[in-house]
């Protein structure tokens, strides 16, 4: 009988309502990021790097654009007769049917799936995380320590502490606590929302956790407490790198900007652990007479006539002649026509802004905290607009 | 369009480019910051809507080959059809005139045998264009043409130089092929080397002529002009060709013209080229480009005026580039000061040395050197 040692498990069903206009047509892990990749090419790349050939896409908020981008997976290499990228929306079955109620009932809906492979682990991940990250090594970790459950884990700063799941350890760095968000966290040691479990312990609290009328249906809220509570072995990994949670406007423009900075960032030039995106042939982006452009990020495909600073331009942008663009992000084929001036905005895919338009944050006073101003896609802002 | 398939002469001869052509045959000859030469033909087949190409790969084929692949860039990895490597003849010294030769079909005639196909759409493979073949086929049919020439119109010594002219009756018949006179005094039709053919028809040629060592179709075709109907069809497309090192860096610069660049790479056909999938390029804040066409993976910290990159430069602090070509991944020393210059790949400017060629005759710095 074929099987896989591993197979992986991508939420990418969460509607990212607090990325507010940038998810209003697609779901968050199609939201462009650092020009030319979407958020989930992150996710699958690292799945590519470390031999998971089998990754299950739970989707369900406004797919399209999710679905024909990840296609079959030969993006990132993950097209395979037996395995590869399945895209998993909710279903109906003879009498009965329902949305995926929270991520572990997301997973439960699925379990025919993950059963079809026979895999020892599986991987949950999240299809919203900016991060680099060799699976095979928690793999390595999680059988080391003959584990049952193993979360991966970073070190927070303690003010955020409180926005994340917090685990307290042992000296074995085995989890003796964990809590959701607490008020007052007692550690700093957070769990980055990416679970290996051996799939007979996983499949067993699946099946509990449905039957429990008062449960959320969550990995962090009520599967791996449970799971404490019942004394199972469930260890912390603890990773290094960088790691960011793209979940607000305001975290999904620094994560942006700091690949600017690539040093502290993610670092998408690196040929040892690439990242791969579902490409299209562009042509080479065309820099014109009187363009400046100066920090930036600029794709193919692009078209600079006027002046770029610290920005960062997804393929195939236009930007007019005598308009600048500040500090900004700018989506797959948005057009900027003439002398417009844009500054910390994120302009939405295939927006156009017309000539003579102003575009920038209302307090100028404090540059730091000042609001970011989101165009949706596919708009039009006319001539003259002041935003 | 399942009743045409095409051939690409991938063994098109590059004597005269210098360093680009010693270690690679010109289809494989970086073109336009990322494409390969072999690009042009391949995906003007692919948007006339052939699904078939067979490709007649040149001695030295591993260049090609890393580009191909199985086609999928150009969606010719199929079930049914698909992109064929049909292993060139080894030729030994022969006349550069020579672009179709026949060896290298009779060698590769079970490709040509098993199709059912009505028609064969012929290329070379040194120049570059963006054409639709799809009004030449519809108007090979309407005349019931054996073979059909494509042309082009010039009365430039430079377009006509190594060309076949045309001589053209009424209805657009070709009356005879000669080579060009030496100061032509008004426009001449001058064939483009492309041209479409009866499958049965080049079947025939081959078995006929196969004994015969070195014999190219248009030999073929112009002994039995007088038996078959031979048709020519005007384009007004672009064709880039590229016989030179001055031809290859005016016909790359050529793309910083909006109305060529438009035509050859932003038309509705679009151009297909192995995809690499790479970061976007970064500009550093001493970054001064103007007037250029980058690829992705670059890092820019230096000017840059006029120029063509290739996908990985990297471009220091004060180092000056102006009327240049530079293949992949070459790197550029602080203060280095480049002028009409062609690079070619992983080439290393150290610091401060300054490299200057003329715009007539640009300095071809070879693959790998260090200066």
């Amino acid at each position: 009988m074929l099987k896989k040692e591993c197979v992986a498990m991508l939420l990418a069903g969460g509607q990212g309502s607090r990325l507010g206009s940038l998810t209003r047509n697609i779901a968050k892990p199609a939201v462009p990021f650092g020009g030319k990749y979407r958020i989930i090419d992150f996710s699958l790349s690292n799945c590519s790097n470390s031999n998971i050939d089998t990754v299950g896409v739970l989707t369900q908020y406004k797919p399209f654009v999710l679905n024909s981008y990840i296609g079959a997976g030969a993006a990132w290499d993950l097209d395979r007769a037996f395995g590869g990228v399945n895209i998993l929306p909710p279903y109906m079955g003879e009498t009965e049917g329902s949305w995926y109620k929270g991520t572990a009932n997301a997973i439960y809906q699925n379990i025919n799936f993950i059963n079809y492979y026979d895999p020892d682990y599986v991987l949950i991940i999240s299809g919203d995380h900016i991060y680099k990250m060799n699976y095979a090594a928690l793999i390595d970790y999680h059988k080391e320590k003959e584990a049952e459950v193993t979360i991966s884990t970073l070190e927070v700063p303690w003010k955020e502490a409180s926005r994340f799941g917090i685990l307290s350890v042992d000296e074995d760095y085995r989890i003796t606590e964990f809590q959701e968000k607490p008020p007052y966290p007692v550690s700093n040691l957070a769990s980055m929302g990416v679970y290996l479990f051996n799939w007979s312990i996983l499949k067993e609290a699946l099946f509990e956790d449905e039957l429990d009328e008062g449960s959320e249906h969550d990995f962090g809220k009520n599967v791996i407490p449970s799971l404490l509570n019942k004394g199972r072995r469930l260890y912390a990994y603890s990773f290094q790198g960088y790691w960011k949670d793209v979940g607000t406007i305001e975290s999904y423009y620094e994560a942006n900007m700091e690949v600017l900075r690539s040093k502290d960032s993610i670092d998408i030039f690196d040929s040892e652990f690439r990242i791969f995106s579902n490409d299209i042939v562009q042509t080479p982006h065309y820099v014109g007479a009187e363009a400046k452009i100066e920090n930036s990020l600029i794709s193919n495909g692009c078209v600079v006539l006027g002046e770029v600073y610290n920005s960062i331009l997804a393929p195939g942008v236009y930007v007019g002649e005598a308009s600048q663009v500040r500090d900004s992000i700018v989506f797959h084929h948005a057009k900027i026509e003439t002398d417009s001036y844009i500054e910390r905005a994120i302009i939405g895919e295939k927006t156009e802004i017309q000539s003579h338009c102003i575009i920038r944050a209302k307090e100028k006073n404090s540059s730091d905290s000042s609001e970011i101003t989101v165009v949706q896609d596919h708009h039009i802002i006319p001539k003259g607009t002041v935003l | 369009m399942r009743s045409v398939i095409g051939i690409i002469f991938g063994n098109t001869r590059s004597d005269l480019l210098q360093g680009l052509t010693r270690e690679r045959p010109i289809a494989a000859v970086p073109f336009g910051g990322k494409f390969r030469i072999l690009d042009f033909p391949l995906s003007s087949f692919v948007n006339t809507g052939i699904r078939t190409v067979g490709l007649i790969t040149p001695q030295h084929y591993r260049p090609v080959l890393d580009h191909t692949g199985a086609g999928r860039d150009w969606y010719l990895d199929r079930k049914a059809g698909g992109l064929f490597i049909l292993p060139g003849a080894n030729h030994g010294l022969i006349n550069e005139q020579s672009q179709f030769n026949i060896k290298d079909l009779a060698l590769n005639i079970e490709f040509l045998e098993k199709d059912v196909s009505e028609n064969v759409v012929i290329a070379n493979c040194n120049q570059v264009y963006n054409l639709n073949y799809r009004d030449a086929l519809n108007f090979h049919e309407k005349k019931q043409a054996d073979i059909t020439m494509l042309y082009k119109e010039s009365e430039y010594p430079g377009d006509l130089e190594e060309r076949i002219i045309l001589s053209l009756g009424d209805g657009q018949t070709v009356q005879a092929l000669a080579h060009q006179e030496e100061s032509p005094l008004s426009l001449r039709p001058y064939f483009i080397d492309m041209f479409i053919i009866r499958r049965k028809l080049l079947l025939e040629l081959i078995k006929g002529y196969k004994t015969i060592d070195k014999v190219d179709i248009l030999e073929a075709m112009k002994d039995n002009l007088d038996v078959l109907k031979v048709y020519a069809f005007k384009v007004d497309t672009y064709i880039g060709r590229i016989r030179s090192v001055l031809d290859y860096f005016n016909r790359n610069m050529d793309l910083l013209k909006p109305e060529i660049r438009k035509e050859l790479l932003l038309s509705k056909n679009q151009l297909f080229t192995k995809i690499r999938d790479k970061p976007p390029t970064f500009y550093g804040l001493s970054a001064n480009v103007r007037d250029s066409l980058l690829t992705g993976d670059c890092s820019v910290e230096g000017d840059i005026e006029h120029s063509i990159l290739s996908r990985g430069a990297v471009i220091k602090p004060g180092a000056k580039i102006k009327n240049c070509i530079l293949l992949q991944k070459c790197f550029i020393g602080e203060n280095a000061i480049l002028e009409n210059v062609i690079l070619d790949k992983f080439v290393e400017v150290k610091a401060g040395n300054v490299l200057k060629g003329s715009m007539d005759n640009p300095l071809v710095i070879s693959k790998r050197s260090v200066i």
